[in-house]
């Protein structure tokens, strides 16, 4: 059941990154997101890891989850909080969109799979999501929001991210072995 | 006695005076550099860093996340968490292997040559 339940939030990721691939053919002439719905898609997706990592730490006792966690609190706040205040910066508001509504119910699935979870599998479940959301999220950064950012100072926060995206997957792959 | 009149006539003895009085101090005293590590983009800045034993370290934070400083093999010594523009420094004696205990793939390295 819980193998079920992975599955189906993989696939609502695999199911985003189809969208974003299958727009990304547009980006050059005509974007298929505009920069307020980038930064929507970009606040949610941070705002998802949180809601993840609050899980964790109710449910794991694992001091390297823990870690891992409140690492994943504290940093996707500081892109979000980086995200607020160029935004405010730019007068844009954030717009909702078809990206973000499905990253949206694929957390709501990953949510209830997580809260169900007993303490004994908890841990392989949480950061294997992790490894995967972040693999996926990167790939959706680095494809097409990076890309299909009109404003540069937008775009530049994206990049800023990008690393940080990519030292929490290796930091995700290395609790990942030692569970 | 005529020859160390010969040598202050000549102002030669002066210069030895001079000379002992004050390049020696500067001679046993290595000159000390600094140097800077820059924390941006989730890496070390540069990652690796060739310095003399004695030189001072010093990293600033140029991330927009927080950041410490940490010996990798015994965590002998930690910078505290440094936020988003901070800076820690350190006199380096020996080569070390570093990294971020919050960011575990970050890592660094000084060489003491």
């Amino acid at each position: 059941m819980k193998t079920i339940n992975l599955s189906t939030n993989l696939a609502t990721i695999m199911f985003v990154l189809a969208i974003l691939t299958t727009t990304s053919g547009f980006s050059q002439e005509n974007p298929s997101l505009s920069d307020p719905e980038v930064a929507s898609v970009a606040v949610v997706a941070n705002q998802i890891d949180i809601s993840y990592a609050e899980i964790a730490i109710k449910k794991s006792k694992n001091k390297e989850i823990l870690d891992f966690a409140k690492r994943m609190i504290t940093d996707h706040n500081a892109v979000i909080e980086q995200a607020v205040a160029l935004v405010t910066k730019l007068s844009v508001t954030p717009k909702d969109n078809a990206v973000s509504q499905s990253l949206l119910e694929g957390a709501e699935k990953t949510k209830k799979m997580l809260h169900k979870a007993n303490r004994k599998d908890f841990d392989k479940l949480y950061i294997g999501n992790e490894v995967a959301y972040h693999k996926a999220v990167i790939a959706a950064v680095k494809d097409l929001l990076i890309p299909e950012s009109d404003n540069e100072e937008l775009r530049g926060l994206l990049e800023t991210v990008l690393p940080a995206l990519e030292a929490h997957l290796g930091h995700a792959e290395m609790v990942q072995k030692k569970l | 006695m005529n020859i160390i009149l010969k040598l202050l006539r000549n102002g030669v003895f002066l210069q030895c005076i001079a000379f002992i009085a004050f390049s020696e101090p500067v001679l046993s005293q290595k000159k000390r550099t600094k140097h800077t590590v820059e924390i941006k983009k989730m890496k070390f800045v540069p990652p690796e860093l060739t310095i003399h034993k004695g030189d001072t370290v010093v990293w600033v934070n140029r991330d927009i996340f927080p950041h410490d400083v940490t010996e990798s093999k015994n965590k002998t010594w930690s910078s505290s968490t440094l936020e988003q523009g901070k800076s820690w420094y350190k006199v380096i004696t020996k080569s070390t292997n570093y990294y971020c205990s919050l960011h575990i793939v970050m890592k660094g390295e000084l060489i003491v040559k």
